[in-house]
Formats: structure tokens, C-alpha cells, sequence
């Protein structure tokens, strides 16, 4: 860089240019005191403000939740962006200066002026309803796909005898082309609506073996630890047998260390035999 | 690789460009024919540009089978497209139906999922008590 002033305008144009736009001003409000400060408010407003509303005591507390997410009005300046905006309320807003919306509904055929729709009415019943039963859209689907072939060698026929007449045939394909394309767009929210079905079938048959699994390993366990009891039983028993044989070794006046010894040996062999 | 309805869509266009190319093939390659007696063609130098490059007979016959044939195959691969479509047989109300069966369905599999669980928890804890009260006397 032998301009220095080149190296600064470079420099601005990188800022403008770069990747990723900087972060917006307000990132520097969103500080731990800040954070605290507002839910503390948020906490204030939701006890001064719910009772009056909800004097019932059990709606009041399961409404707490409500009122803690909720928006507050008047707001430190400071403060003020640490909330999110409130939702769009008419479904419309716009981002980089385009205009979205929720509902974007599929726009009719007719209403591009010059295509001519195939179906009548777009395979719509009287009241609005579709019925994809009486509406073959495969069928309809594969008659236009064959019509296209049929419509082509018109074209090239007619391009042959006098290329001037061929307009016509092109409008009927392209309209043809349109017709297609807007049943198989009519058709996306079905395949939408099918791919949930699909989704919900694999995660229920993935929960229900999940769950089959954890009940057989459960029943394992279990079944382990009837084995285990009636062990203890035995172990009892043996206790029960030792204590007789200490007593008697007692009497016998033999080491009761010995003879605690000589039992521990026997419960352990008991102990583990059975697993053997 | 879309989803069927994107695929069937991307055939239907590959479709239009096939007529395109077909037309454009045999606007380009035909041969030439003099319409009277006093017509005579022109010959071109080879380097200007030509409007006809024309092939030979059976070259172009050969071509034009071709792409024919590749018309039909689009076609078909269009109607087997059109036929694997999901759930053709399925109206709204029947998915609907479905869907909420599917959701009910969901919640009880969860609800035993999480007894499952539940269960395993006892199971283990007291799997843990024995497994702790072993000790050697």
C-alpha cells in the first residue's frame, strides 16, 4: 500500500463489504447487572401487578410463569433492549427492507391472466373443501405429462409445414408446463402433511422399542435380584445353622474366632457357589 | 436429491429443455433442399458462420431416434415419478385423522417410556442397595 489514504478507504470498504454485519449498538446493554436488574423488575411487576387481576391464589401462580416472559412497558433506556420485540401482530413484517408474511398462500393459476388451468375450479370441491379421493391429481398428472409429448410433435409437425403458425403450440405447452407445476405446488402441503405422518410413525415405533428394551433389561435385573434373595435366604440359613454351631462351639469352649472364621468361610461359599 | 414433489418438478423442466434441445438439434443439423429448379445452394466458406451445419443423412436419422427415445424415457420417468407420489390415496381428513391418532399414540408411548424408566431407576437403586449391603462379614 504505497497510499495511505487508499489503505483507509480499503478499509471502509471492508467494514461496509464484510461477511458478516457488525453487531447492532445494544449488544454492550446486555451486561450481568443489566440482566439481573431486569428480571428483578420483572419479578416486581409480576407481584404488583397479578393480584389485582388474578385474586384467585392458584391462577396467580401458575400465571407467574405468563407474566415473567411477558413484555414490560417503560423501560430504562438501558434496559429497553434487553427484551426481544413484540410479535408482528398482522402476520407481516419485513426484514432488509422486504416485506414477509405468515400465510403465503399459494397464488391461483388464473391469477397470472393468460394461463389457462387444465382443472376446473383447481380440483376444489363446492365448499372449499379439497378432496384429493375424487380428484385424481396422478391421473390428471399423467394425462398432462402425456399431452406434453402429444403437444410437442404438434409443435415440430406444425414448425415443419410453416413456422409462423407455431406460436399457438407453444402457448399450449407452456400452459401445459404451468398447469404442472402449480397441482404439483398445490400438492406440497399433503407431502408436507405426509412427511409428519412419516416422522411420527418412525419416532413412535423408536420410543416403543426403546421402551421394550429398558423393560426387558429391567426384568433381567429383577429376575438377577430374585436369585440374589433367595441366596440371602440360604445365607440366613447358614447364619442361623453357624449361630447354633458357634453356640455349641461356645459351650465346647473352642475360639469363638475360630469359629466365626470357619462360618464366614461357609457364607461365602454359599455366596458363591449358586452364581457358579 | 429433493423430495418427490421437487424431483417430479426438476423432470417436468428437464422435459421442456429436452424440447428446446430437439428443436434446436434439428433447426441446426438439417439437411438442405432446393425448392425449384432455379434454387441452388450456397456454398459457405468454412470459416463464416453457418446457419446450417448440416449432418449426414443417417447421422441425423440416428440423432433424431435419439432424442426421441429420450423424450419417452423423461416421459415415463415423469409417470413413475407421478405414481410413487406419498400418500396419493390419503385425502386431507384421512391424514388429519392420522396424524392426531399418531399424536395420541405418541403420548402414550411417552407416558410408558417414562414408567419404563421410571421402573429402571427403582430397579437400579435397588440393584445399588444390594450390590452395597455385599460386603464380606
Amino acid at each position: 500500500m504505497a497510499d495511505p489514504n487508499g489503505g483507509q478507504e480499503m478499509q471502509d470498504l471492508d467494514q461496509i463489504t464484510s461477511t458478516w454485519p457488525r453487531p447492532p449498538p445494544f449488544y454492550k446493554d446486555f451486561t450481568a447487572d443489566n440482566l439481573a436488574r431486569l428480571a428483578d423488575l420483572k419479578r416486581e411487576r409480576a407481584e404488583t401487578s397479578n393480584p389485582p387481576s388474578n385474586p384467585d391464589a392458584d391462577t396467580n401462580n401458575s400465571n407467574r410463569d405468563d407474566v415473567l416472559s411477558h413484555r414490560l412497558t417503560g423501560l430504562p433506556a438501558n434496559l429497553r433492549n434487553l427484551q426481544p420485540p413484540a410479535a408482528p401482530d398482522e402476520g407481516a413484517w419485513r426484514i432488509f427492507g422486504d416485506p414477509y408474511r405468515l400465510v403465503q398462500p399459494l397464488p391461483k393459476l388464473e391469477e397470472g391472466g393468460e394461463i389457462r388451468p387444465v382443472v376446473a375450479n383447481g380440483g376444489l370441491l363446492a365448499d372449499g373443501e379439497r378432496d384429493d379421493k375424487h380428484f385424481d391429481r396422478a391421473t390428471v398428472l399423467k394425462r398432462i405429462a402425456k399431452s406434453l409429448l402429444l403437444n410437442f410433435l404438434e409443435l415440430v409437425g406444425i414448425l415443419g409445414q410453416n413456422a409462423m403458425d407455431a406460436s399457438e403450440k407453444v402457448k399450449d405447452i407452456r400452459d401445459l408446463f404451468y398447469n404442472f407445476h402449480h397441482l404439483i405446488n398445490e400438492y406440497r402441503p399433503h407431502q408436507a402433511r405426509e412427511s409428519l405422518i412419516a416422522t411420527m410413525q418412525a419416532q413412535l415405533d423408536r420410543l416403543r422399542a426403546e421402551t421394550t428394551a429398558i423393560r426387558d433389561s429391567k426384568e433381567k435385573v429383577e429376575r438377577m435380584l430374585e436369585g440374589l434373595g433367595s441366596l440371602k435366604i440360604d445365607q440366613e440359613e447358614v447364619a442361623a445353622a453357624a449361630s447354633a454351631t458357634t453356640a455349641a462351639a461356645d459351650k465346647a469352649g473352642a475360639s469363638a474366632g475360630r469359629g466365626m472364621g470357619e462360618l464366614e468361610d461357609e457364607m461365602w461359599g454359599s455366596l458363591v457357589e449358586p452364581a457358579v | 436429491m429433493g423430495d418427490r414433489l421437487t424431483q417430479l418438478q426438476d423432470a417436468v423442466d428437464e422435459l421442456a429443455q429436452q424440447f428446446v434441445a430437439c428443436i434446436h438439434y434439428v433447426h441446426r443439423h438439417h439437411n438442405l433442399e432446393t425448392l425449384g429448379p432455379s434454387d441452388e445452394i450456397r456454398v459457405l466458406s468454412k470459416d463464416a458462420e453457418q446457419e446450417v451445419d448440416s449432418h449426414p443423412a443417417e447421422v441425423f436419422k440416428a440423432a433424431q431416434v435419439e432424442l426421441a427415445q429420450d423424450l419417452i424415457t423423461k416421459e415415463q420417468q415423469i409417470e413413475y415419478l407421478i405414481s410413487i407420489l406419498p400418500g396419493l390415496d390419503n385425502s386431507e381428513r384421512d391424514q388429519e385423522r392420522n396424524i392426531k391418532e399418531l399424536e395420541d399414540e405418541l403420548k402414550l408411548a411417552e407416558a410408558q417410556h417414562q414408567q419404563a424408566i421410571q421402573e429402571k431407576k427403582d430397579i437400579m437403586s435397588s440393584l445399588d442397595e444390594v450390590i452395597r449391603s455385599i460386603r464380606r462379614p
